[in-house]
């Protein structure tokens, strides 16, 4: 049972060894790309240009400004004379936001007549608008309230305030990063594992050597082994590699215990190797294989809380969630690392990635029977 | 001509017998619009919340039925203590927990001020953030709510949002996947087009036949730029019909820089199999040099401003970065002309078919 399989794996180690560009795509690209993504996808905001139209010019409009321009999410954008260029530069996207001072701002403020301030933010740029705004609103009004306490304006109506005290766990200094690393660790390996197995069986049948394997006594399920393990070997290199890189380089905790993550590792793997095996069951063409990887990592990688929350997706889209594996490795994968979460705590996701890797494995092992037969 | 079309016909053959391809080539794009239309949501709504009432006075009930019934957060669980708080967060079930502390009835009647602590599950900053904002904004509404105060502030901060009013994803999504479609069915389908034509041999065949290399080429691109533009037209179609996206600007000029664009796409594929030894390389060098720079290095998801300036600078000489701020700039803010990004599109394009060109034609000698 074992020597064949063995044979297999060595085999596909011998092709893998030969063939250096495949070498370098599976080794080092994976880790080229943790790095650049990591420094790319960055849901902080940094450095928006804001364009000030300070028609008021008052110690107390510059007050606001400077506030602005306090903290590093906001810049100096470019100054506008009038309200025209205020808009051509929102327009040609010069600056990302802009916010007007009107005349006798601060003079209306003080007689406490209401007057208006106007922030105007660039609606098609979706990566920072909304959040963009509300931090422009909450720094302007918190300006205003250190200015009200500081009895330069009448101060507001006496009555109780309600205050909140924020305290954040796990990640106190709210550094996005450390959140968006473990997830692009789970996605360059769900590529590296799903897409090269499943061309690397499609290959052997498009030249022909899968029907040679085929006359020979190996079994499907040992045929299956044999295809599986060299890439769960890779798969696993790979993530053990880019764990060490994300600890050491971008300092992300690891607060778990690596029994459980290599548990959620391996019921993963199952699953997406599975699946690639499945993908290259079903396609003739290399190209084929490719695209029917593709379309299933498309959708994985946007229905599995990567980019955006799976709380914040509508009804259906969160039952279809359900359905994907690496949603509940995802949740494994920050769990450990990230929140030190435990055995107990994931047992949900552990059991159902078991369930998946069984399922998918076994179909893996019967379509591979039929092409035999 | 007749031999380009020749080749062509040769080609769109190839494609119209691979149904599977076909259809993955047609529906992909549909499918990403609809899904990603309707899924991708900045913006945090219904916040999951534990709630846990230390204080068990009328105030403090009250006060939390306000809370969940403000439309903006969802209390999931009532907590019984704060040890709930923690396991709770591990096990994903709530993103924040809001405390009520013994008290709060005394300090709400009599007292300057009054507590709340809020508790976030920080391991996603970015939603974490958000999340302490909006919570303070509910407790706030909900306490002026309570108090009945008129809270008028003193100045009125009016926030305007031009161009996207609403912040509707789908007016962000469809232009942007436009952008990603048209690079991906237009460079990595030719690339594998030609590696693939390569691996098998037929290429050489091709090639002692009376056609020159650069009608060859010509050929082997028409029936992509085709399905490429018919794809982007699918995506707009949909875009409008099923989730309403504007168009603020000329239907001409989007055409005329979605050319530019394939113009752009075709180099890219082209060099991409030139230079690569297998289809199987190919293939996965055309996803990495297509997917990456389009999604993730464009602006489409990820703000520019918030990357290090190597990364900016890299986004800077990508085209789809500048075709993201034209078809946005079209379709969103009714914008016509473009010098700095058209310049680089250009100039990329020409530079980027030039090296194509040289590269296939060394690879053929």
């Amino acid at each position: 049972m074992m020597g064949p399989t063995l044979s297999m794996v060595r085999k596909e180690f011998l092709q893998l060894r030969r063939d250096r560009a495949l070498l370098f795509i599976v080794l080092i690209v994976p880790l080229v790309q943790l790095l650049v993504l990591a420094y790319a996808i960055n849901n902080d905001l940094h450095d928006l240009r804001v364009s000030v139209l300070d028609e008021d010019r008052s110690p107390l409009s510059r007050r606001l400004v400077e506030a602005v321009y306090a903290t590093d999410i906001f810049v100096p954008g470019p100054i506008p004379g009038n309200s025209t260029e205020l808009e051509g530069q929102l327009l040609e996207g010069r600056s990302d936001l802009a916010l007007r001072i009107p005349p006798g701002f601060s003079r209306e403020l003080l007689e406490g007549a209401g007057p208006d301030l106007a922030l105007i933010v660039d609606g098609s740029n979706s990566s920072m608008a909304g959040r963009g705004a509300a931090y422009a609103q909450a720094i302007l009004r918190g300006e205003f309230a250190r200015l009200a306490e500081e009895e330069m304006l009448a101060a507001g109506p006496g009555a109780t305030r309600l205050l909140t005290v924020p305290r954040f766990f796990f990640n106190p200094v709210l550094e996005s990063r450390i959140y968006m690393v473990p997830g692009i660790m789970v996605m360059l390996v769900t590529i590296i594992a799903a897409l090269i197995t499943g061309m690397a069986v499609v290959r052997e049948k498009e030249l022909g050597t899968l029907e040679q394997i085929m006359v020979t006594p190996l079994g499907s399920l040992q045929f299956v082994a044999g295809k599986t393990l060299p890439f769960a070997i890779i798969s696993l290199i790979d993530l053990s590699i880019a764990t060490l890189f994300a600890m050491a380089w971008f300092h992300v905790p690891f607060l778990g215990s690596p029994g459980v993550l290599l548990l959620g590792v391996l019921g993963y793997l199952g699953v997406t190797l599975g699946l690639g095996l499945l993908a290259s069951a079903v396609s003739n063409t290399q190209q084929q294989a490719m695209f029917t990887v593709w379309f299933y990592l498309i959708f994985a990688v946007l229905l599995s809380g990567f980019f955006f929350p799976v709380e914040n997706m509508p009804e259906w889209a969160q039952v279809l969630t359900w359905a994907n594996p690496m949603r509940f490795f995802m949740n494994i994968v920050r769990g450990v690392l990230l929140k030190g979460a435990g055995l107990v705590d994931l047992a949900r996701d552990l059991w159902v990635l078991a369930g998946m890797a069984l399922l998918t494995l076994s179909a893996a092992v019967a379509s591979f029977r039929k092409t035999s037969a | 001509m007749n031999r380009v079309l020749a080749i062509a016909r040769k080609e769109l053959a190839h494609i119209l017998r691979d149904r599977r391809s076909l259809a993955v080539a047609i529906l992909m794009p549909l499918a990403m619009v609809m899904l990603y239309g309707a899924a991708i949501d900045m913006e945090l709504r219904g916040l999951s919340v534990g709630l846990l009432d230390q204080d068990r006075s009328v105030a403090s009930r009250d006060f939390g039925r306000a809370l969940s019934s403000s439309g903006f957060v969802k209390v999931v669980e009532r907590l019984e203590d704060r040890e709930q708080v923690e396991p709770g967060f591990r096990q994903s079930r709530f993103l924040a927990a809001v405390v009520i502390p013994r008290g709060f009835a005394e300090d709400m009647a009599s007292g300057p001020e009054a507590r709340l602590q809020v508790l976030v599950d920080a391991s996603d900053a970015a939603t974490a953030a958000t999340a302490d904002n909006y919570l303070k904004a509910v407790v706030a509404l909900v306490a002026s709510r309570e108090a009945e105060l008129s809270s008028a502030a003193p100045f009125e901060l009016r926030t305007r949002v031009w161009f996207n009013p609403q912040l509707r994803s789908p007016d962000f999504v469809v232009p942007g996947l436009v952008a990603l479609i048209l690079m991906m069915i237009c460079a990595l389908l030719t690339s594998i087009a030609i590696a693939r034509e390569k691996e098998s041999g037929t290429l050489e065949q091709i090639l002692t036949t009376p056609v020159t290399p650069l009608q060859v080429i010509l050929g082997k691109v028409i029936p992509y730029v085709a399905l490429g533009a018919l794809d982007a037209a699918l995506i707009l179609l949909a875009g409008r019909l099923v989730f309403g996206v504007p168009m603020a600007g000329s239907w001409w000029v989007l055409a005329a820089y979605c050319l530019l664009f394939i113009f752009i796409a075709l180099a890219v594929g082209l060099l991409i199999s030139s230079r690569a030894g297998s289809l199987r390389v190919a293939m996965i060098a055309a996803i990495i040099v297509t997917m990456l720079p389009t999604m993730i290095l464009s602006g489409f998801v990820f703000p520019l401003s918030s990357m290090p300036w190597v990364l900016r600078l890299l986004c800077r000489i990508m085209p789809p970065t500048h075709f993201l701020v034209i078809i946005r700039g079209i379709m969103l803010k009714g914008r016509l002309w473009f010098p700095i990004e058209t310049t680089v599109l250009v100039a990329a394009g020409l530079l980027l078919m030039t090296a194509a060109v040289r590269s296939f034609r060394q690879d053929l000698e």
